[in-house]
């Protein structure tokens, strides 16, 4: 009897193996499927912040499906989001709005993977002189607009009064030239014991985010917006000459060590929050660290100085910017835009701008938004963002292998590897005949000029 | 015969399907696309074997076939050793086996993202824990993961912790030797490290081969944990293996031609390599029964 | 004399348990240090250098962990991820075992015109490197619309794969040949075969495949990642770089639970199962 049990028992195995598989195959594409609920339009949205940041886009995304009833907007975190979008164009099955980097978008415009936006900005009133020139162009690719800011961003120098104090020098007065940042940083820096470094005043390195860019602050150009690469011209190699010159009067090696020795830049161990960097490159972003890991931080904000031979370059910034575009293959273009209209309006940008604690993008602003802003330097980050020398990284579609030729180029140089001419010509001749590459397909694909 | 032929088709026709549809397609699709500027968003432009001269002039290129090579010669040999080791140390017979040999498997399954950051604090220069200790003990500390000389190094070390996939496999090849053979050997008064060579090396070798195999593959494909822990290959380059340049340029750049190329050329290379791992081990890998 | 080859042996063997301990200590450490981290207030996760027993134990990390984003998404994605992994385990290990037992019996115990070439044909399939098949596989599923779907993540599994095939040939041809010709000889049909003889024959080979393909599915990444879309649809792996940020505050302490929580199941499953895994390789013999 039980061996006839056991037949039984294995004869009908099979058949519910089968049948689990098929429920769970099925079930499996029901998880899948999103259900499209009767009434509003519903328009993904990706987006890449987390944490207070994107509690701040969610309130906007709130007020948006509060105010009206014919679009409801899902907003999804997505982490990688640069990635994530391409694949999901290329897949055929993108969300309808997407959040990506300032930077991205003349690679994804060239690459079609992202509407044009002209038609709808006209639509909606939405033109160029509603913007601080240098946030609207940085989604204008070859004459079209392809996406509109979030929220912007411009740096300063941020120093550590109590540091400039200690040193003997005066924390109203910060530097306003480069050879006044070199002596500061000079009288600053100090070594312990078996001469290691315990503070410095200032690092190029450090946080190392425009390790690319320090050539523009010396006047120089990355390209000149046509055919040619211009890495090696004489101001880049003079900034890299500037910041080798850091390495060879603090040693590469003892840098290196003292660099190691900082923690995560999102942590109270970062390196100008624990006061063992004075003054450093930094965005209007860093208030809220500031007052997230080191509330009792005595510090101040400046324009980034600028070679004392050339006061033509005062209130150099580097700009960037967090944007909206619509992919290719968007199922509601239309919507979508009613969404990202509703961003630029004062209102939306005025709600998302605060909570991120950033200044807006538009010309406009509110007085409100002015006098409850948390950030003290606000108005100088905002002022810098006029300034004719903000920077922003060239749109170039090949930028993005372009900035890691100069990354690379500046950790050469910092390693005192090479000299900084070496660098920036090895740099010029890796690029140039990429970018005509890239003009040869592009003409072989009948794209103008 | 007939008939059976047909069974034979049916029972392998699943693997006709995957085989056409998973790698054939694929592969000589990868091998057009080499020869395409293709940015997988707008059709293929054909450029011959522009893709291919371009790379020969690529320094990055050799760059990062050089440090893939360099980071190959140390992770390979290393982490063939030690897996061989602990095996061997695992089919001694004592007690509370179960738990060693679960141990040792243990790190080869925690997840690539939580590793990496444990690695980025223990290679720390200033307060990792291997420079304490090296410190402690006379060693000169260096720091691991910004001086160029070094990263590589670390990394290598770092592959050692997953060793425990291997081991498994040199674990099963122990279990097929002959215990009459070792008696034999004792009873001749081989001690512990003769017996080891003159029986168990030999009767592992060809598992030894095929982990070497399957190793050359895998180191030289070396990709999630340098990706995490050094963005850009940084310091200098230092860390950019050749699947960090492939997969930048396919999805950071845009480039699915170019990294179509590379890819093909990875596998002529690792083609070549066992190749002649092949020839050589010939003399020095022993057969079963012949 | 048997007296003090005993006590060499019993000496021989605290020196092995010596070594073994000590390396234990170091493989050990990666996963001592992930669950001392998933127990740590989030300021402590920061900390340089770092501490390996927490200041105090915050049990609720697993708990935070598990509800990590609920409040934002309207469900818990954790029990999600799992369930989506789950059925892509179940679906994929399935495949494996069906498909590659069905494809290996015809290399092993069938002979038919081309067998040796193709099989040869599959080994070399093991050479090539994934890069350069994944964007043409991808164009593939594209353009049958299965993008952003499981199906690209468990169908090929129903279709046969190098490694386990080469696995399960090695094993199915250390069964005897006479067991199917006295079958053959009772009008047993080929399928009766491998039903009846081969396959019971069979199961810790089958076991092995089954294990291999499940902790592979289990810890990929890259596969999710290109294909899966909507949060929703998320396996673990993929799920667990939602606790980092790219703007700074990562979720280290949350991180560092989930990725126990991923984890713990596996080490549960290979400590149960390690002698099977091992032994089953072993019959398989990779020797050749």
């Amino acid at each position: 009897m039980g061996h006839n049990h056991g037949a039984m028992a294995r004869s009908l195995l099979t058949p519910l193996a089968v049948v689990v598989l098929v429920l769970a195959a099925w079930y499996s594409e029901m998880v899948v499927r999103v259900p499209e609920p009767p009434g509003p339009v519903v328009v993904t949205y990706w987006e890449k912040w987390t944490s207070f940041e994107g509690d701040a886009m969610r309130a906007v995304v709130d007020a948006f499906n509060r105010k009206q009833n014919k679009v409801f907007v899902k907003l999804l975190t997505i982490s990688g989001i640069e990635n994530k979008t391409l694949m999901a164009v290329a897949g055929g099955n993108p969300p309808d709005v997407a959040g990506l980097y300032g930077p991205n978008v003349a690679q994804y415009a060239d690459d079609r993977a992202v509407l044009p936006l002209d038609d709808f900005c006209a639509e909606y009133g939405i033109s160029a002189a509603q913007y601080i020139p240098c946030y609207w162009d940085i989604g204008v690719y070859r004459g079209r607009v392809y996406s509109l800011p979030t929220t912007p961003a411009s740096t300063a120098l941020h120093y550590n009064r109590t540091m400039l104090r200690e040193a003997g020098l005066d924390p109203d007065r910060p530097p306003r030239t480069i050879e006044e940042l070199d002596a500061y940083a000079d009288k600053i820096f100090q070594r312990g014991d078996r001469g290691r470094i315990v503070r410095a005043g200032f690092m190029p390195a450090e946080p190392g985010w425009w390790n690319w860019g320090w050539g523009c602050i010396f006047g120089g150009k990355l390209w000149d917006g046509k055919t040619k690469i211009t890495a090696n011209a004489p101001e880049n190699v003079r900034a890299f000459e500037w910041i080798q010159s850091y390495s060879r009067k603090y040693g590469a090696t003892d840098l290196q060590t003292f660099r190691s020795g900082f923690g995560n830049f999102s942590s109270p161990q970062n390196a100008f929050l624990s006061s063992q960097v004075a003054m450093e490159l930094q965005g209007v972003w860093m208030h809220n660290f500031i007052t997230m890991y080191a509330p009792g931080l005595d510090w101040g904000a400046s324009p980034f100085p600028h070679p004392s031979d050339r006061p033509d370059l005062a209130n150099s910034t580097f700009v960037d910017e967090d944007v909206l575009v619509i992919p290719r293959g968007a199922r509601h273009p239309k919507e979508a835009f009613a969404f990202i209209a509703f961003v630029q309006s004062q209102e939306g940008m005025e709600l998302l701008c605060m909570g991120q604690r950033k200044h807006s993008p538009l010309v406009k602003v509110s007085d409100r938004f002015w006098k409850t802003h948390p950030n003290p330097y606000v108005r100088l980050f905002a002022d810098l963002a006029y300034s004719p020398n903000a920077i922003a990284p060239p749109k170039l579609p090949l930028w993005p292998e372009y900035g890691a030729e100069l990354n690379n180029a500046f950790d050469q140089i910092a390693l005192l590897k090479k000299s900084p001419k070496e660098a920036l010509d090895a740099v010029q001749e890796r690029m140039q005949p990429k970018l005509d590459d890239y003009i040869r397909v592009a003409r072989l694909r009948g794209d103008e000029p | 015969m007939r008939s059976q032929t047909r069974t034979a088709l049916l029972f392998a026709s699943p693997w006709f399907i995957g085989f056409s549809l998973f790698l054939a397609y694929p592969v000589v699709a990868s091998l057009y696309y080499s020869m395409c500027d293709y940015s997988v968003l707008r059709p293929p432009v054909w450029v011959g074997m522009h893709n291919f001269r371009n790379l020969m002039k690529d320094e990055v290129f050799w760059i990062s076939l050089k440090n893939t090579a360099i980071y190959a010669g140390m992770a390979l040999p290393l982490g063939m050793a030690t897996a061989i080791a602990l095996a061997l140390l695992l089919n001694t017979k004592v007690r509370g086996m179960t738990i060693y040999r679960t141990i040792f498997f243990l790190p080869s399954l925690v997840p690539t993202i939580p590793l990496a950051v444990l690695w980025l604090w223990v290679f720390n220069g200033e307060h990792g824990i291997l420079n304490e200790v090296l410190r402690r003990v006379g060693l000169p500390a260096p720091n691991w993961l910004s001086d160029t000389a070094w990263s590589k190094p670390a990394l290598a070390l770092m592959a050692l912790w997953g060793a425990g996939n291997a081991m498994v496999i040199y674990l099963a090849g122990l279990q097929d030797v002959p215990t009459e053979m070792y008696e034999a050997a004792e009873l001749d008064g081989a001690g512990w490290w003769a017996r080891t060579r003159n029986v168990t090396l030999p009767f592992l070798s060809p598992v030894i081969l095929f982990n070497g195999i399957m190793g050359i593959i895998g180191t030289l494909q070396v990709f999630a944990e340098p990706y995490v822990m050094f963005p850009g290959g940084s310091p200098a380059r230092s860390t950019y293996f050749y699947t960090m340049y492939l997969f930048d340029n396919a999805f950071i750049y845009h480039k699915m031609g170019y990294a179509c190329a590379m890819g093909w050329i990875m596998f002529l290379i690792i083609l070549v390599l066992t190749l002649v791992a092949l020839r050589v081990s010939e003399k020095h890998v022993h057969y079963q029964g012949g | 004399m048997a007296r003090s080859t005993d006590q060499r042996r019993q000496r021989h063997q605290w020196l092995v348990h010596l070594v073994l301990l000590v390396l234990s200590a170091a493989f050990l450490f990666p996963l001592v240090w992930l669950v001392s981290t998933a127990l740590k207030p989030i300021e402590e996760t920061m900390r340089q250098p770092p501490t390996i027993i927490p200041s105090s134990f915050q049990w609720h990390n697993f708990r935070d962990a598990f509800v990590y984003g609920s409040d934002k998404l309207g469900y818990i994605p954790f029990l999600v991820y799992g369930r989506n992994t789950l059925l892509l385990c179940i679906l994929g290990v399935a495949g494996v075992v069906v498909s590659n037992s069905l494809v290996a019996y015809a290399f092993a115990r069938l002979k038919w015109p081309g067998r040796d070439i193709l099989f040869a044909a599959t080994l070399a399939t093991m050479m090539i490197p994934f890069p350069v098949l994944m964007v043409p596989i991808y164009g593939f599923w594209r353009s049958l619309g299965w993008i952003g779907t499981f199906k690209p993540l468990w169908v090929p599994a129903w279709f046969g794969n190098a490694f386990s095939i080469f696995l399960l040939r090695q094993f199915f041809r250390t069964i005897p040949f006479e067991l199917s010709e006295a079958a053959r000889i009772d009008g047993c049909s080929e399928w009766g075969i491998f039903r009846q003889v081969v396959l019971p024959l069979a199961k810790p080979a089958l076991a092995v495949v089954a294990l291999f393909h499940f902790m592979y599915t289990w810890r990929d990444f890259l596969g999710p990642l290109i294909y899966l879309m909507d949060q929703r649809t998320f396996t673990l792996s993929l799920g667990l770089q939602f606790y980092q940020s790219q703007h700074g505050g990562t979720q280290w302490h949350l991180l560092m639970a989930a990725s126990t929580i991923v984890v713990a199941p596996v080490i549960v499953l290979f400590f149960f199962t390690q002698r099977q895994f091992i032994q089953g390789i072993a019959v398989t013999g990779i020797k050749g």
